[in-house]
């Protein structure tokens, strides 16, 4: 059922702002990382920035390169969630950008730019899969980071066991916690994938990055793709479930309307 | 057992190649029928029978037969099976007498307008066998009768609030499912109150934090969650609940749904020394045939007959039939001394194994209901690796959820059971240590 953002109530509205401004982060951040013309307009001592919402939490911040650890120069700042909710999401709406050091301007463009290039690589045919895979395991792991903490998912939160996820579709790695009701998402380096490291209760792996896409985008139900074995989930089962149900929360959020 | 498969056709054919999304040759019916029903079913299978509850790859999705402990998939492929259609099958998948006589009452009429006599000499039956009982009433499923009990507990006490153990089992109705969508949240699951199983003080606690407000605590006989060993009540914490119960003026329920008759014929209740105000038995009652049934004591018969309780097919004859056909078979088959007796070879044959192959798998629960875990993963991986190596070999034993013997299970099935299961153990050992694989 679509919902329209005016029906939201304040903690909707506020998670929304949030799932909004963390997914324009992490998807501007995998457009760089996959993008070479993009790395070529990132200036040599890279971009640091951080996005603002009042009624939402604290900032969010992006950082290119991800190794980087320069100071942000940029807070671009939302005077309430419904402006974040919008201009995040393409439409007209508020958004005051507040320099908090030299290069705020470069960082603005620069942002734009590779949260354009992001909605580009995933609507463009001619992205590589990996790109793809990538962009949306990207959003899709955020997203649950973002949403975890809501009060509508509280009670599913305490049923699924605490513990860690490894995700991987082809050279991508990711490690999810579940620690009561937070989820806290790391990408691992590719090496990881191939290596014995740390111990994951659980382990989700797609056949491919396109069984990657065709989940994740939705084009094919997960439990169908656990079942035609395009998908494989080992270890802690009601901990990978538990999380497909917090997966469904996002949809819903992401089917809002604006 | 020709279509048991043998080792090295199993080590070629399924064992962790389905990762490529390539069809699997042995279940190619299975998955091709799976594939149709995602386009018209949601999830093409849902609930505790999804695909990925299993270890895709190595079980079938669709069964098309069963004989005895045999159950034969779409594909033809044939395997012992300790699911027992989960636990619904005591005396055997196509028992002669229980189907012989159920088929000529469906041929004489099922669904009448009126109750068939054997709903009587059945409830007659159960009230004479069921440990102090005194009236029965039939419904269809588990969760008709968990449901009508907490409901008539509710009604007669005129207090909400349901106490259950975390991790137990009663249903599929919003009250007891996993279901938490916040709007059952607010609404039927709002007055259910949980406690850590066996835990006395949790459950002293939770009846303090609620003083005038139980309903009732719903207990299974023991405890047998989803992905865990399992465990049986301390005695303490049977007598715990029972005096908490008497003094708050709470009814004590006993969900005996799945241990149904394994343990004993008097009720699980019996089992373990529990006395119960009401008693829901179901999957195994008419082996198979669908029926349940909530029993009670006298002091509820009053407040159960104000209840209006209907349901178009609960008072269907075959069933009935069935289940009072089943009490007799398991009488004469040996009930549950045979089934302990072969509960105990499997179990003492599987730890050994285990043991030997460098293990500490441990089989949990009462001999014929046993469950396999792993003492070193409490994660499950070597479960998953252990039953997909064994139904690679023609045996079905579930990775997540406890087993069942029944009555149609031989000395000669458990012996090739534990044939397998050498292989199986040794199959783990060699594809490398857990911890090395676990990436
Ligand atoms: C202990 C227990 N209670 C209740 C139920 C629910 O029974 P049904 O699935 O027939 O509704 C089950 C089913 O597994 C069960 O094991």
């Amino acid at each position: 059922m679509k919902t329209n953002f005016a029906h939201l109530g304040p903690e909707e509205r506020s998670v929304l702002a949030r799932l909004k401004a963390s997914l324009a982060l992490r998807l501007a951040e995998e457009a760089c990382a996959a993008d070479a013309e993009l790395q070529k307009r990132c200036p040599p001592n890279g971009i640091a920035m951080k996005l603002g919402i009042r009624g939402s939490d604290a900032p969010l911040r992006l950082q290119v390169p991800r190794t980087s650890s320069r100071r942000p120069s940029l807070l671009l700042f939302f005077p309430n969630t419904e402006a974040a909710v919008r201009v995040l999401s393409g439409a007209k709406g508020t958004a005051i950008p507040l320099p908090l050091g030299s290069g705020a301007f470069v960082a603005l463009t620069f942002f734009r730019k590779a949260l354009g290039r992001a909605a580009e690589l995933l609507r463009s045919p001619d992205t590589s899969e990996e790109t793809r895979a990538g962009l949306l395991l990207a959003a899709t792991l955020y997203g649950l980071e973002a949403i975890a903490g809501e009060s509508y998912l509280e009670r599913r939160m305490q049923i699924i066991p605490d513990g860690v996820v490894g995700i991987r579709a082809g050279g991508i790695a990711y490690q999810v916690t579940k620690k009561g009701r937070t989820i806290h998402v790391q990408r691992d380096a590719p090496s990881a994938a191939a290596s014995g490291s740390p111990h994951l209760d659980a382990l989700l792996s797609f056949a491919g990055y396109r069984s990657a896409i065709d989940v994740l985008s939705g084009k094919r139900q997960a439990v169908v793709a656990l079942g035609s074995g395009e998908v494989r989930v080992e270890g802690l089962l009601p901990l990978v479930q538990g999380l497909f149900a917090v997966l469904d929360r996002l949809s819903w959020y992401l089917g809002v309307e604006v | 057992m020709s279509e048991m498969a043998d080792e090295k056709s199993t080590a070629a054919g399924m064992s962790g190649k389905r990762i490529d999304g390539s069809p699997s040759p042995r279940f190619a019916v299975s998955m091709a029928y799976f594939e149709r029903a995602a386009k018209v079913i949601p999830g093409g299978i849902y609930g505790s029978k999804s695909p990925g509850f299993l270890v895709p790859g190595h079980f079938p999705y669709y069964l098309s037969r069963a004989q005895g402990s045999r159950i034969y998939d779409a594909d033809g492929n044939e395997f012992i099976d300790y699911l027992c259609g989960y636990g619904s099958q005591i005396v055997g998948y196509g028992n002669p007498a229980v189907d012989g006589q159920a088929l000529e009452q469906a041929r004489r009429g099922d669904l009448l307008n009126q109750p068939h006599p054997a709903m009587v000499e059945l409830a007659e039956r159960l009230v004479g066998l069921v440990e102090d009982m005194d009236w029965a009433v039939f419904v269809k499923n588990g969760t008709d009768a968990t449901t009508l009990a907490t409901s008539i507990a509710r009604a007669d006490t005129g207090k909400q609030v349901i106490v259950a153990a975390e991790g137990a089992y009663h249903g599929a109705a919003n009250w007891c499912s996993t279901n938490v969508f916040p709007v059952f949240m607010q609404a039927e699951q709002r007055d259910v109150r949980f406690f850590p199983y066996n835990d006395v003080q949790a459950l002293e606690a939770l009846f303090a934090a609620n003083k005038g407000h139980v309903a009732c605590v719903i207990l299974t006989p023991y405890h047998h969650p989803t992905y865990r060993p399992q465990q049986l009540p301390t005695p303490e914490f049977t007598a715990a609940a029972e005096r908490l119960c008497r003094a708050e003026g709470a009814y004590l329920i006993v969900d005996d749904i799945r241990a149904n008759f394994r343990l004993d014929m008097r009720g699980s209740h019996r089992f373990f020394g529990i006395h119960p105000d009401m008693v829901t038995m179901g999957k195994a009652l008419a082996n198979g045939y669908p029926i349940s049934v909530l029993l009670g004591t006298d002091g509820l018969r009053k407040t159960a007959s104000s209840f209006f309780i209907t349901g178009t097919y609960w008072m269907s004859a075959v069933p009935m039939i069935a289940a009072l056909a089943t009490l007799g078979e398991m009488e004469r088959l040996g009930g549950t001394a045979r089934l302990a007796e072969l509960g105990r070879t499997l179990k003492e044959g599987l730890e050994s194994l285990g043991k030997e192959a460098g293990f500490r798998a441990r089989v949990s629960g009462p001999l014929a209901i046993p469950y396999l875990t792993f003492d070193e993963d409490s994660d499950l991986y070597l479960n998953q690796r252990f039953c997909a190596a064994m139904a690679d070999r023609g045996v079905f034993m579930h990775p997540h959820h406890n087993w069942f013997i029944s009555l149609a299970h031989t000395e000669e099935d458990i012996a090739r059971t534990l044939e397998a299961a050498q292989g199986a153990f040794r199959e783990l050992g060699s594809s490398s240590s857990l911890a090395a694989e676990r990436p």
